[in-house]
């Protein structure tokens, strides 16, 4: 690294397998929830390790305590053998702990650079050193072999790229323990292979990582050891070398799921929507055709044009050139309302901005599409409105306490199912499903996967987008992979294999993601 | 699983009924204690009058509430109001019927908030950029049509309208249930009540599950203006003229009522009835302090002071949860 951190912050000496920080007893009480029952655990310097759970397990209040986001409720921290209170994230950060986060908690507007140095700014007499900045963050950045500018706008970059400076801001800063949250869950394969990298390279300097993932195949990649929490209890810990994929499953959720990627096969019946030689914004001359009871994939990097042809199917984003065919009729889509109208439900990529209303009720949120179904001219029926959303959260199994909890206080599997489940009711013919998935645990995947065949069973069709390869492998019936806003290639139900389609989505391996800026 | 939710709600309802409550409690003890401070507050002749003070902001204070739910701020309705009180006074004098002008009057309201809508949404400016260059335009409009003067209105039956009183309360404070029951309706019984909530909680997703945002933005700032112009008619017939420069700064008030009545300026949170307390409850300060005989500079003082306790405390409990 690193001659230029290590002139900003001399470089944790560490031995390596020494007790860095301790938990005994660490609890920590909401009102009405009992979020972490007492855990005890030790963490050694220079170790990676995976924690694992479902959404709402408590890794997320784990997180919340080590940061000093939140006070515990009990219990004790010991770090480097002394008693730490982690009241504040101002202590946390003092003490060398730092965390990335899923979302990106940087200022979008502001400068690669300057987002590098928040808080940290190098300035002389007042005066902000700009261009020393630039030329400094570029030197990390480099070493990092990241291939990013360092004076462009943070917000021009994917969030996959945004991470990773994230990432780089947390290594600069004297950090001896770093928190990463589910952190490849926006970035395409390449990007994650380079965060790895830097995970290793930092294990190697002593710092102590604690590596939050859904993916299993990442923990075994990466981790030493590995821990795993379920309803707020830690269930167990683990050498990576000494259990497996079957064993950390079962201990998550506590029954074991024969199949996770459960498909069923239905015979295809008509056409719902044909796209023909479509262009639009962001992708070329795609022609594709779903039919009743299948489930069409698309894969593809982040970027590949796979959004931007859903959303022009959907009538957000307008085509310049091409038809769209809806059960075999030439039709104009010119907003989602038209969409809408036809049959189509999209359940789009980010929840938190495109997906819900996080300050508002559950049972609005699921009602939100029927409204003109439920209600008679204008006045709501209340009594609809309520079985409606209570039936949805039954069906789709929404751990809420009422309908009339806030969206935001549900944890991000709930919300993902709140998102995919207001379509349900609205009786759509064609679903579109955008990383349907994204920071989801097992046992919620599993269940939107099953409520896919119920769809399909009803005679639905479905696009599905995933970045994530298992997924559309084991689900699509026909897998289209797009690259650069072409349709590059089209594949039955496992007809191809995993390295194929890999090298078919990025085709020329050393191509630079940085260069398209 | 529905049997626990319905027992787990009443929280939540409790909470929005207690926030009405204590506004409604905070009101009751102010007129208990001026009652018992000054001996001309519980006078039924003080009383209309305070009705009637407090009425005009309230209904302003329902229009700009629809518009603070969807994230948005109507800086207009002072001007709007002012510009109303020309239009409908050089109509009647110009010999229209009265409903014909107060009709015209409230069509020029829908107007303004249309093309409010518009500039929001076709032009994309911000909300407080577009009606900021309403309120002063609007002003120098009336000031133009009037030269700078103010009109007499030479109706009898119009003016008497705002003095005369029905069952023993004053026609005005009429006008506020007038509005306030529909505006309850609409906004918590109605689809497009639902849609003002979403679009200001999150404008992206409600476009994504088909909702009309275009729609309800439009909606949201015709209504204010609608709200506005009414209050422009009634306030043309209290005072008897027409005059662009009228009602000068009640945006704001209106906006203070409605955030002491629990409305948040970051959308998607508020009432109907929370804005018609807040505005009763400022119209009752400014009533009390000038039968204490308190300086009307302090009178700006309390009511500021007020919003940052109010809001704090909301904000406080809202957290809390």
């Amino acid at each position: 690294m690193t001659s230029t951190a290590q002139d900003l912050h001399p470089a944790p000496v560490l031995e390596p397998g020494r007790t860095i920080l301790e938990l005994r007893g660490l609890e920590k009480r909401y009102p009405g929830t009992h979020a972490l029952k007492p855990v005890n655990l030790a963490f050694k310097s220079g170790e990676i390790h995976a924690i694992v759970g479902e959404n709402g397990a408590g890794k997320s209040t784990l997180i919340k305590l080590l940061t000093g986001v939140m006070p515990r409720t009990s219990g004790e921290v010991i770090w480097e053998g002394q008693p730490a209170a982690l009241a504040t994230p101002h202590e946390a950060m003092a003490l060398g702990i730092n965390a990335v986060h899923q979302e990106v908690v940087l200022c979008r507007h502001l400068t690669v650079a300057a987002n590098m140095f928040l808080g940290e700014e190098n300035s002389r007499f007042g005066i902000l050193q700009q261009r020393a900045m630039v030329k400094e963050a570029q030197k990390i950045i480099d070493d990092l072999g990241f291939d990013l500018p360092a004076h462009v706008t943070l917000g021009d970059l994917t969030i996959g790229q945004q991470q990773l400076i994230a990432a780089a801001r947390a290594t600069v800063r004297g950090t001896k323990f770093l928190i990463f949250d589910e952190p490849t869950a926006y970035l395409t394969r390449k990007e994650a292979d380079q965060l790895f990298t830097l995970i290793r390279r930092l294990k190697g300097e002593g710092v102590t990582i604690i590596y939050i993932s859904h993916r299993m195949e990442e923990v075994f990649e990466l981790a030493d050891r590995v821990s795993v929490l379920r309803d707020g209890t830690l269930v167990g810990t683990r050498n990576i070398a000494e259990t497996n994929d079957a064993e950390l499953v079962k201990m998550m959720i506590n029954r074991s799921i024969e199949q996770v990627y459960h498909k069923e096969h239905f015979t295809p019946g008509a056409a719902i929507i044909e796209a023909r030689n479509l262009s639009g914004k962001g992708f070329e001359n795609v022609s594709m055709t779903v039919r009743a009871g299948e489930i069409v994939g698309l894969y593809g990097l982040i970027g590949a044009g796979r959004s931007e042809f859903v959303t022009t199917l959907y009538g957000r984003h307008r085509k310049s050139a091409g038809q769209i065919l809806w059960e075999g009729k030439d039709v104009q889509v010119n907003s989602e309302h038209d969409a809408i109208k036809l049959g189509m439900a999209l359940a789009p990529e980010s929840r938190r901005d495109q997906g819900l209303c996080l300050n508002l009720p559950v049972g609005l949120n699921l009602n939100l599409p029927i409204y003109k179904r439920i209600s008679k001219n204008l006045l709501i029926s209340s009594a609809q409105e309520k079985t409606q959303a209570d039936r949805q959260i039954a069906d789709l199994r929404i751990k809420t306490p009422t309908r009339g909890a806030l969206a935001s206080s549900l944890s991000g599997g709930n919300q993902q199912k709140i998102v995919i489940g207001k379509w349900l009711a609205h009786g759509a013919k064609l679903f579109i499903f955008d990383e349907p998935t994204v920071g989801v645990d097992v046992g919620t995947k599993a269940e939107i996967y099953r409520l896919f065949g119920a769809l399909l069973s009803k005679g639905a069709g479905i696009i599905l987008i995933s970045s994530y390869l298992p997924e559309v492998y084991e689900l699509a019936d026909t897998l289209h992979v797009f690259r650069r806003g072409k349709l590059v290639a089209t594949h039955g139900f496992r007809a191809a294999s995993h390295e194929d389609i890999l090298t078919q989505a990025l085709a020329e391996k050393q191509e630079k993601l940085g260069g398209q800026i | 699983m529905s049997t626990e939710a319905i027992a787990v709600e009443k929280p939540k309802r409790n909470y929005n009924v207690l926030f009405g409550l204590t506004l409604l409690a905070l009101l009751v003890l102010l007129w208990i204690l001026l009652s018992v401070a000054t001996t001309s507050f519980a006078s039924a002749n003080n009383i209309a009058n305070l009705l009637r003070q407090g009425s005009m902001i309230a209904i302003m204070a329902v229009g700009q509430t629809f518009v603070i739910i969807t994230g948005g701020i109507d800086l207009s309705v002072g001007a709007v109001v002012g510009f109303a009180t020309v239009v409908v006074a050089m109509m009647i004098n110009a010999g229209f019927p009265i409903w014909l002008a107060i009709l015209v009057t409230l069509l020029v309201g829908v107007a303004i908030g249309m093309f409010h809508g518009f500039g929001i949404v076709k032009m994309g400016l911000p909300p407080f950029i577009i009606t900021l260059a309403t309120l002063t335009s609007l002003r120098g409009i009336g000031l133009l049509m009037t030269n700078g003067n103010s009109i007499n209105i030479n109706s009898d039956t119009f003016t008497a309208f705002s003095r005369n009183s029905f069952i023993g309360i004053p026609n005005l404070f009429w006008m506020v249930i007038l509005v306030g029951i529909p505006a309850y309706v609409f906004l918590h019984h109605s689809r497009w009540g639902r849609y003002l909530f979403s679009v200001g909680s999150n404008a992206e997703a409600s476009r994504l599950s088909g909702v009309n945002v275009q729609r309800t933005i439009y909606m949201a700032y015709t209504l204010s203006g609608l709200c506005a112009a009414f209050v422009g008619v009634l306030l043309a017939a209290r005072i008897g003229i027409g005059n662009p420069t009228q009602a000068e700064g009640w945006e704001l008030q209106a906006i203070a009522s409605s955030v002491i009545g629990g409305t948040s300026l970051f959308g998607a949170v508020g009432s109907v009835h929370g804005p018609l307390l807040g505005a009763f409850i400022l119209a009752t300060i400014n009533n009390g302090a000038n039968l204490l005989n308190v300086n009307s500079f302090w009178q700006r003082i309390i009511t500021g002071a007020l919003i940052i306790i109010i809001v704090y405390f909301d904000g406080l409990r809202r957290r809390g949860k």
